[in-house]
């Protein structure tokens, strides 16, 4: 089974994130591999490992990005595209699913496993675009899969109303939700390893697109401010004895707050 | 002409609240509105569409429609869309409408946003307030492009109004050519209470503080009596504590409550995201510097399993 897994470098989320004049201060930002795309690499080589096959990485984005495919490959992806082109920079998920469904077609992938969202626009639209734009069926959001053979694989998926359970004709594309699977860790031996894995750098142009079909310039939406989040400030906590500590807050439940009214 | 078509959410016979939301929003604001209902039996929704102010109701009602696919509902959606001459789709937020919209705006070559909070429009002209990077960000977007709109809204951007009795001009939908690439064979509920956590007024939360499967049942009553949904953490979820369809975060539900209960709950950025929006939180800890107590209105430095017997007994006395 030959899988394509689409991966993002992002900005680190687990820092404290600044906004000033309306956008993000980058200045001493840390970027890393979207946490939902280690759980589609994570898929990747766990279905590689049973049904053979090669797992093959891409991104697109600045070199910085290289990082996070590299750690990809050291997971144990077999070689990556980089597709580092000034040309993408202010990418929409549009235009990334434009780009990723070019280098798909370089290929013949029985899967696409993307992560179910990006953590730095929590957006999720890349997975389900460049489904539509190769015309594959989606699965979003899978917590379970189980090859069965004959082209097919059967999934689950947290649906709105519980859990669906899918049987899905390949090719697909799929997107990987954190309770997929827990990822691997890099081994030293991947790591050193991961440096002899081929990468193909592209530029936009090598996909057959012009730089006006990519980036800000081909963008269908803009992200023209950035807001600190509504303000959320910590309240009255109460320390000490339970039995007291409850029924001030009982108080309060019922008096300031009047939740029972 | 700008025309919005809003994707109708349904359970169990009745549109749901995020639905309501979205008409009530259009209709008083006099966007032209149309709405879409998808699934099996469901023809019987499109008048209380209609009292919410949707023109015209397309429905595509199939058994083969019984379950949600990205494929069959994004080529219902399309149809309807092309009928209606719609300029605007708008899906509300759910892990169906999450899947649905991009998939919609990648098959109609539209633009997509997700996960509105907030929109400001004038005609065609749309700015969308967001969350982003675990809701430690508000991002304004706006669309570059001309041509068809695709945004998915949270539900709570908007208040109900109420209906008009008005019955629906309806027209029937062709059930959608099923290619059969996705086969939905069953659908495992597993609720997790009897209240909807997306409709419930009051959310009360465990995390892994709660130690296992008995540390849910200590705090469920709790839930009960005060009518609230339960939800849990991922920690609870992953040890099977507690169904999947539990779980509050950017996982999981989304939840924007007048009080939220987090009970063992530490507060991780992802947790955080999918109940930092709730009116007024309260956590129970036993750390006092678990994250959770930043957001926090009212907070307990306590061991849960002290608390929660006597914030059970207590709300007992006021909740009859
Ligand atoms: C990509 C990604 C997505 C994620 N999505 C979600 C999501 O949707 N939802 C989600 O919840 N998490 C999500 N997580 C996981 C999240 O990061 C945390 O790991 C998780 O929320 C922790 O759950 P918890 O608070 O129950 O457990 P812990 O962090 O272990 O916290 C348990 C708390 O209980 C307290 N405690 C223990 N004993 C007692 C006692 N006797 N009395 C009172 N308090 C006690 C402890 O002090 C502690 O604060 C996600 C993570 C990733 C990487």
């Amino acid at each position: 089974m030959n899988i394509l897994v689409p991966v993002k470098s992002v900005i680190d989320v687990e820092l404290n994130i600044r906004v000033r004049d309306g956008r993000v201060v980058e200045d001493g930002m840390n970027y890393v591999l979207n946490k939902w795309d280690e759980n589609a690499v994570e898929a990747a080589l766990v279905l590689k490992e049973s049904q053979g096959g090669e797992v093959t990485v891409v991104t697109v984005g600045p070199d910085r990005s290289g990082e996070a495919l590299r750690k990809t490959l050291a997971m144990g992806a077999d070689k990556a595209v980089h597709v580092n082109d000034p040309a993408t920079e202010g990418s929409d998920a549009h235009g990334f699913a434009k780009i990723l469904a070019k280098v798909a077609a370089r290929g013949a992938y029985d899967l696409i496993i993307t992560g179910k969202q990006a953590q730095d626009t929590d957006m999720g639209g890349t997975g389900p675009l460049l489904a539509a734009m190769l015309d594959l069926p989606l699965v979003a959001g899978v917590i379970a899969i189980e090859p069965q053979g004959a082209g097919k694989l059967g999934i689950r998926r947290l649906g709105q109303f519980g859990t669906e359970v899918i049987e899905l004709a390949l090719p697909a594309l799929i997107t990987a939700s954190d309770s997929l699977n827990e990822p691997r860790l890099a081994s030293l031996r991947g790591i050193m390893q991961a440096k002899k894995k081929p990468m193909e750098v592209l530029k936009v142009a090598d996909l057959g697109l012009s730089a006006g079909d990519v980036g800000s310039a081909g963008a269908r939406i803009q992200v023209v401010e950035y807001l600190p989040p509504p303000a959320r400030s910590a309240g009255k906590k109460f320390e000490g004895d339970e039995a007291e500590t409850t029924a001030q807050v009982m108080n309060l439940l019922t008096n300031e707050a009047k939740i029972f009214a | 002409m700008s025309k919005i078509l809003v994707v109708a959410d349904h359970k169990d016979g009745e549109v749901r609240k995020p639905t309501l939301e979205l008409l009530s929003h259009t209709r008083g604001a006099g966007l032209s509105t149309d709405a879409l209902l998808i699934g099996q039996n469901v023809k019987g929704l499109a008048d209380t569409l209609a009292g919410h102010g949707a023109g015209t109701v397309y429905v595509a009602d199939d058994a083969s429609l019984q379950y949600f696919s990205a494929d069959t509902y994004a080529a219902a959606v399309a149809d309807a869309a092309a009928k209606a001459q719609a300029t605007q789709i708008w899906i509300s937020v759910s892990e169906t409408g999450k899947a649905l919209g991009p998939t919609v705006a990648g098959r109609m070559d539209a633009a997509f946003v997700g996960d509105a909070q907030g929109l400001e429009i004038e005609g065609d002209n749309v700015t969308v307030l967001r969350p982003a990077m675990a809701t430690k960000v508000m991002q304004k977007v706006r669309f570059a492009k001309a041509g068809v709109k695709v945004i998915t809204v949270r539900s709570g951007a908007f208040d109900v109004q109420p209906a008009d009795a008005k019955p629906a001009n309806v027209v029937a939908l062709p059930a959608p050519n099923s290619n059969g690439r996705v086969v939905v064979k069953s659908l495992e509920q597993e609720e997790s209470g009897e209240i909807d956590l997306g409709d419930a007024n009051i959310v009360v939360s465990v995390g892994r503080g709660v130690k296992g499967p008995d540390g849910v049942e200590l705090v469920r009553p709790l839930a009960k009596r005060l009518g609230a949904g339960f939800g849990a953490s991922r920690a609870v979820v992953d040890s099977g504590w507690m169904p999947y369809n539990a779980q509050v975060g950017q996982t999981g539900r989304v939840v924007t409550p007048d009080v939220y209960f987090a009970i063992g709950v530490s507060g991780a950025i992802q947790h955080l995201a999918g109940m930092s929006g709730s009116k007024l939180i309260v956590a129970v800890n036993k750390d006092p510097d678990a994250p959770i107590f930043s957001v926090a209105d009212y907070g307990i430095v306590g061991d849960l399993f002290k608390v929660v017997p006597l914030l059970i007994e207590e709300v007992g006395k006021v909740k009859k």
